[in-house]
């Protein structure tokens, strides 16, 4: 498998399927304070993301506004349409906007990079776009990563601030979900940090250019790092991919060098902890084989972990293929597995598949709940964690599911009453 | 249609979607990306559609668009007979197999030979210039004439009812309203309720009904092709008020020879009206008084504006303010088809009297949505016992709103 191409259903009766991208878009651009939208498509499509970014103007002015194709459009194209709309939106206030382009504008082949070289000079809104068209990106990530990167186009070079670090994949206010350690500890060291996330507002990220150095925490911001490398200069290291405690000391030991820093023993309670999960878990978890349901954030990267741990991969659902997958599908094949790529499209019809392959355990999201296969779930919880506390989460989080089956099968219960 | 702040008009495929996908003992298999069948789900959902149609989608990649590949209906038919058992399967273009051309009804035709025991419906109308109530009508008219078959009238007296939709805002209240108060009035069932709560074997039985009740000009096509096919005579209208319910119910009477149970009759006004004695002196002193303050603005369907505009000025003497209708093709000089500048406009210029419209628009001006009569809707609707707008109790339900206006006036 070398792109998201390759990924096949399970079983080919969609139902009800994944998200389209059109959706996580609507709802990412609407949590950007100061950025309009302006989704472009069929009375479907606009019809259904107001689901989920339902109110045409937001708090701070941004216009979430709806371009929709008529049938002469569908033939001859919607570039004037196109053009009259984007002006109407800059009369009306909006500071930047993102376009949305959906399957049919993007079938038919309008030319939305022409239309805005041609549009973007007389009007005083900054505007990027997106083509997120489902029948090219099946599921939902490219809603995230795409629309992330897009905005790309709305940073211009600045200054680099020696103290500045951009963080990419969480946004200024995320009490709900815990803070990795590193972070305030870099603020300790008189480092500014910027976040950038839906959450963020567009001042955020236009000005994010100025910063020394991106650290990815989501895989959703990581084309965006690409980016802003490639064009501001801006250098990038991934923290979300990295499971084990190795490869963490090595990616903080890294960053503590280019700032000259000494982590004086920070972490060293955190890391401690994770080794000794590590080593349990390397115990308990060695030969047991394992399927990735749905909702997943980094299949691979996580799968790699888990096999480097002992386990062995049987079918692995995808939602997308990114393209430094493929690294981590050589460290699996290297490691001696192949397993099964598919992409879960009706539960009910892939149950009975997954109850044949009889695994020990599964990660993710599985709709009914069904306790004949037992399963880890809700991994989007970690969303924006890194380092040595999110291995530790998650290690413990897979062992306590372990000792509740080991229990299961004890029969009986711990605690109650017995018969003489 | 160009640049729109609020929910455009919804496509033709969409309302062919919404008419079937209430259909118990069926399959809908939409050919296209899976996302559109994904919140379609969710919005059945939402209008509190359960546990009827199944609802698949195939899916769609760049490689079948470019090499006009259709193995994956193939595969979403074959897997959807072997597990669900459907007697029929309805299957739906999306739009990008409109804009290549798919052609479904020959792929359905040549695939329909492999299952004998399933009836492959492909419907059409899913062209660009196509728009919600056109696709319902289509819809309608073609389960007319595609599943109703030649059965005997029955015995004792049946009715169905032709254009409850999920489309429609409160769509099940309003039909439960109209069998409570037919099963009362002329101690009757109905066969078939068309399509809010139905089965394919009802619709296979409709022909046996002896009058069709249209509740929508929708409707009007599939009802003309029964009466033509099984003599069933029809009535297109919907009962607003005690004394619209009451007329409509007498010409069922003449239409369908039927004699009314002239106490429940009786009874069922007469509660009516004691329920609305309490708060009528009020409303004849604003009417009297401050007539600026007894007008109705109306916005949303065009059968549903009319009915009850006719209520609400003609049996309760309020004013008329703004009425708009949300189909070009149903303007009319009284109910004018709104465009959405223009719908915005009225909302906005509306100061004084009841505006009862679409749950977007209210909530979007800040007005009551208690008074929404029309989608697009904005909330859950799980359960279907709310209070009806047709019928007796729709007409108390109804005064009861516009009274609570005049207090929070």
């Amino acid at each position: 498998m070398k792109s998201n191409n390759g990924i096949k259903f399970l079983t080919p009766a969609v139902s009800p399927g994944n998200h389209c991208p059109m959706r996580i878009a609507s709802v990412n651009v609407e949590k950007i304070k100061g950025l309009s939208s302006l989704l472009v498509g069929m009375p479907e499509c606009a019809t259904h993301s107001r689901l989920y970014n339902p109110k045409p103007e937001g708090r701070n002015g941004e216009l979430h506004w709806l371009y929709v194709l008529d049938a002469q459009e569908v033939v001859f194209g919607c570039r004037n349409g196109l053009i009259d709309a984007l002006r109407k939106m800059d009369n009306a206030g909006a500071k930047a906007i993102l376009m949305i382009v959906t399957c049919i504008p993007e079938l038919i082949g309008e030319d939305i990079q022409a239309i805005l070289n041609e549009v973007q000079p007389e009007l005083s809104a900054r505007i990027t776009f997106v083509m997120l068209g489902q029948f090219k990106n099946i599921s939902y990530p490219p809603g995230s990563w795409k629309t992330m990167e897009a905005l790309g186009m709305l940073m211009d070079g600045k200054a680099t601030d020696s103290n500045r670090i951009n963080v990419l994949g969480r946004a200024p206010e995320e009490e709900h979900i815990p803070l990795p350690s590193l972070l305030p500890a870099l603020t300790g060291r008189g480092i500014a940090l910027r976040y950038l996330a839906p959450g963020s507002s567009l001042e955020d990220f236009q000005s994010a250019p100025d910063a020394v150095l991106n650290l990815v925490v989501s895989p959703f911001m990581q084309p965006l790092a690409a980016r802003m490398e490639q064009e501001f200069g801006v250098p990038y290291i991934s923290l979300h991919t990295l499971y084990d405690v190795e490869s963490i000391d090595k990616a903080y030991r890294a960053l503590g060098e280019r700032f000259g820093y000494s982590w004086d023993g920070a972490f060293d309670k955190e890391r401690q902890e994770a080794l000794t999960l590590q080593k349990q878990a390397e115990k308990r978890l060695g030969g047991l084989q394992y399927i990735f349901f749905p909702r997943i954030d980094i299949p691979l990267p996580l799968a790699v972990y888990l096999t480097k741990l002992g386990m062995e991969p049987l079918l692995l659902h995808l939602e997308e293929y990114y393209p430094e997958d493929r690294e981590y599908a050589k460290e699996l094949t290297d490691m001696g597995y192949n397993p099964w790529i598919c992409r879960m499209v009706n539960a009910q019809a892939d149950l009975p598949i997954l109850k044949k392959l009889a695994p020990d355990l599964c990660f993710g999201y599985l709709p009914e709940p069904n306790k004949t296969i037992p399963c880890v779930p809700d991994l989007f919880d970690f969303y924006g964690q890194v380092g040595y506390a999110r291995t530790n989460h998650l290690l413990k989080r897979i062992l306590s599911i372990l000792n509740e089956i080991s229990i299961a099968e004890k029969g009986g219960t711990v605690h109650g009453a017995a018969s003489i | 249609m160009g640049l729109h702040r609020f929910k455009p008009l919804p496509s033709g495929r969409m309302g062919i979607l919404w008419t079937l996908a209430s259909i118990r003992g069926a399959a809908l298999v939409e050919f296209g990306c899976m996302g559109h069948m994904l919140y379609s789900g969710v919005t059945l959902k939402r209008a509190g559609v359960h546990n009827a149609c199944k609802l698949y989608s195939t899916h769609i990649d760049e490689t079948d668009i470019a090499l006009g590949g259709t193995e994956r209906l193939n595969h979403t038919i074959d897997n959807v007979v072997m597990r669900d058992h459907p007697r029929v399967i309805f299957l739906l273009p999306s739009s990008i197999p409109e804009v290549i051309g798919t052609d479904l009804p020959a792929l359905c035709a040549e695939l329909q030979q492999e299952y004998p025991g399933v009836r492959l419906l492909p419907f059409g109308y899913g062209g660009f210039n196509v728009t919600q109530h056109r696709g319902v009508q289509e819809a309608l008219l073609l389960l007319a004439k595609t599943l109703a078959v030649g059965v005997k009238r029955t015995q004792e007296p049946t009715f169905n009812i032709i254009g409850s939709c999920a489309d429609l805002f409160r769509f099940q209240a309003d039909a439960m309203e109209l069998v409570r108060i037919m099963e009362g009035t002329f101690g009757i069932k109905p066969l078939c309720v068309m399509t809010s709560d139905t089965s394919i074997t009802e619709i296979e039985n409709m022909g046996g009904a002896h009058i069709n009740l249209v509740i929508r000009g929708e409707g009007e096509p599939a009802a003309k092709h029964l009466q033509q096919c099984f003599g069933t005579p029809y009535l297109l209208g919907r009962p607003y008020g005690i004394d619209g319910t009451t007329r409509w119910l007498d010409q069922i009477a003449q239409i369908a020879g039927l004699t009314a149970d002239a106490a429940f009759l009786k009874a069922q006004r007469e509660i009516s009206r004691q329920q609305l004695a309490a708060v009528m002196p009020s409303f004849r002193h604003i009417i009297r008084a401050h007539p600026e303050e007894a007008v109705l603005s109306l916005g949303g369907h065009a059968d549903v504006v009319r009915g009850i505009l006719s209520f609400g000025c003609g049996e309760f003497s309020l004013g008329k303010g703004t009425c708009w209708c949300d189909c070009p093709d149903m303007t009319s000089e009284d109910i004018p088809y709104f465009s959405e500048e223009q719908w915005t406009q009225a909302v906005q210029k509306h100061q004084k009297g009841y505006l009862m419209a679409s749950g977007e628009a209210l909530e979007w001006a800040g007005r009551n949505t208690e008074l929404q009569i029309s989608n697009p809707d904005t909330k859950w609707r799980l359960h279907p016992y709310e209070p009806p707008f047709m019928g007796f109790r729709g007409a108390v339900h109804l005064v009861n709103l516009w009274i609570n206006e005049n207090i929070e006036d």
